[in-house]
């Protein structure tokens, strides 16, 4: 559930990028941060990270302010995706109102993104979330490198899922922006009418996609 | 958790920067920028207890995500300002890192303590459970030991059975084609006899008693006559040892158990020593569902034990049956020396003996519970004042 505070007119979504182990999570962050073109932008926050790492989070604010005087936040987390921080990993993304999961597109990390998305589903009903009402959105990153799945037969496996699927190569900034954007449209779709972000506040699924940083 | 207290919560200034710090960084700002500076909250009160800044004091926001958590005010250039909230900026991020990531930490802790705490009781019922398991351990071994010895002696029992049950039949056919003939040429031999009679008219007298022929006849008549009561015998123990074996019958089915008695008693009898008398009482028995060769064996065990009982010294071994309702009762009784109280208790136990080596294997009694216990019956033995044994066999109907 989103954070709301009526009292400072401010409604905060948290989401969260989630992975394996250096399949881009944190480089996806960066990335946003230097593209966003948000009314209000933080400063890309990371938490200790060694040999590149992640071993706590990454935070991105980003938000905007509607005609109606809202604030609407966006907290961008990022997880450590090494199996040994799996308690960090459940803490970051306890009280999550999305997801982004960055999967690696090699063919050597198959296992891994198979591993890593068990985890999710496992740490998503250990927090007491939904994943069949979170709004989930699946990113097949590193699509510069050679050796990777091709695409047609990613599509194929994931061809009964129910979560939109994005092909990125975070690196060059390719995709991330489609798939934060992706986000973005099932958040709208999720939280909208609950918080009547359309009729009090005047907005509807593209200018809330826009103004929050997708394209 | 709710997201007050979680790791991830919006941090405010108090949090960050308490109001003794407040006033050094008032200080040490008013010192840098020459004029008195105060700090500010999100609202635009002085925080902590400085003097107002004055009324036309530049403000600059104090940032640590999106929307200021305080200002800092001063009267001086807004851009001199803006540098020196930039400078507290990295203090307060500083800050607001090290909360985020202890309290991150403790979260994880927290979780993983809660999980350590379930685990542990899980761990703890699961012993529990293992200790319960490994008292009743002993005895649920010896349970089960006796349960797999039982069935073992049955096996071997029964596969004994069924090799003597062959073996008889083999033998029994094997007797009983010779025994066809020889009945026949008896027969035969009899009427020669009769015919040859009627030559004592045709010869001389005196040639005929000079050969004593009147005594040769009668004793020839006397001859075939033993001859034909010995095939008899011969052809009646055949019946009786398939009768015992059961080999035609292998199967569970309906008999009357005086009929079983008889024929086992018929098959006894020709082995008991002279000196011992077999009496039997029978009285009539309701059908019985059994494996008669079974029973006859398990009868056969008890009987050759009564027999053994007065064996040396001569007596009387009584067979009685009877019926009371739907109970068969079988009781081998003899007048025999009786069985010693310290042996009373181990007489069922296998390979227990009071025989000497290779007289008898100890399974006898054994065997026979075994076998009557499968029957759904049991065996009492008494030991009655005026001497002797009693083995009481009973049985449901």
């Amino acid at each position: 559930m989103p954070e709301f505070e009526p009292d400072a007119g401010r409604l905060t979504f948290k989401l969260v990028y989630y992975g394996p182990a250096q399949g881009g999570k944190t480089t996806n962050l960066m990335q946003l941060h230097a593209q966003a073109g948000t009314q209000m932008k933080g400063e890309l926050m990371t938490l200790e990270t060694q040999h590149d790492r992640t071993l706590f989070f990454d935070l991105l604010p980003l938000g905007f302010r509607t005609a109606s005087g809202l604030t609407v936040r966006f907290r961008l987390f990022t997880v450590p995706g090494q199996a040994a921080h799996d308690g960090t990993r459940k803490a970051v993304l306890s009280r999550a109102d999305g997801v982004v999961f960055v999967a690696d597109s090699q063919r050597s990390q198959a296992t891994n993104n198979g591993e890593s998305f068990q985890n999710l589903a496992d740490n998503l009903g250990r927090v007491g979330l939904d994943i069949a009402r979170l709004p989930l959105v699946v990113q097949f990153n590193k699509r510069d490198l050679a050796d990777i799945l091709p695409e047609d037969e990613i599509r194929r496996r994931y061809a009964s899922a129910p979560w939109p699927l994005y092909f990125a190569a975070a690196i060059d900034g390719r995709g991330v922006g489609e798939t934060f954007s992706a986000l973005l449209r099932l958040v709208w779709r999720r939280y909208a009418d609950e918080y009547d972000l359309g009729g009090r506040h005047g907005l509807d699924e593209a200018a809330f996609v826009a103004a929050g940083g997708g394209a | 958790m709710g997201a007050e207290g979680g790791f991830d919560r919006d941090f405010t200034l108090p949090e960050l920067l308490s109001p003794r710090d407040a006033a050094e960084l008032c200080a040490v700002a008013g010192a840098v920028l020459g004029v008195p500076v105060a700090v500010l909250d999100a609202a635009g009160a002085v925080y902590g207890d400085g003097p107002p800044p004055p009324a036309d004091a530049a403000r600059a926001p104090l940032v640590v995500e999106l929307e200021p958590l305080g200002f800092i005010a001063a009267a001086c250039p807004p851009p001199a300002l803006a540098e020196v909230a930039r400078l507290l900026r990295w203090g307060l991020l500083a800050r607001a890192r090290l909360r985020m990531v202890s309290d991150l930490h403790l979260e994880a802790v927290r979780a993983d303590y809660a999980r350590l705490q379930q685990q542990n009781e899980a761990l703890k019922i699961s012993e529990a459970k293992y200790r319960e398991l490994a008292a009743s351990l002993d005895a649920k071994v010896r349970e089960q030991t006796q349960i797999i010895d039982e069935r073992q002696r049955q096996l071997y029992q029964a596969e004994r059975l069924a090799s003597i049950g062959q073996l008889a039949a083999g033998v029994a056919h094997e007797i009983n084609n010779p025994l066809g003939f020889i009945n026949s040429n008896l027969s035969a031999a009899e009427r020669y006899r009769e015919q040859l009679a009627g030559l004592r008219d045709a010869l001389p007298a005196v040639e005929w008693q000079a050969r004593d022929l009147d005594f040769v006849f009668a004793d020839f008549a006397d001859l075939l006559r033993d001859a034909r009561d010995g095939v008899d015998r011969i052809a009646r123990i055949v019946r009786d040892l398939k009768g015992f074996s059961s080999v035609d019958q292998p199967e569970e089915q309906v008999v009357d158990l005086n009929a079983q008695l008889a024929s086992l008693l018929a098959v006894v009898n020709g082995q008991k020593k002279a000196t011992i008398r077999l009496v039997t009482d029978f009285q009539p028995l309701p059908k019985l569902m059994c494996l008669p060769g079974h029973l006859n064996q398990a009868f056969l065990c008890i009987l050759q034990n009564a027999l053994q009982a007065v064996e040396a010294a001569g007596g009387t071994v009584t067979v009685r049956t009877r019926a009371v309702g739907e109970q068969i009762t079988v009781s081998i009784a003899d007048d025999g020396p009786g069985i010693p109280e310290d042996v009373l208790p181990r007489v069922f136990d296998p390979f227990f003996t009071t025989r000497g080596v290779g007289a008898g294997t100890g399974l006898g009694l054994t065997v026979a519970r075994d076998i009557v216990l499968a029957h759904g019956g049991r065996i009492v033995i008494d030991l009655p004042l005026a001497g002797g044994t009693v083995v009481n066999v009973e049985l449901p109907a």
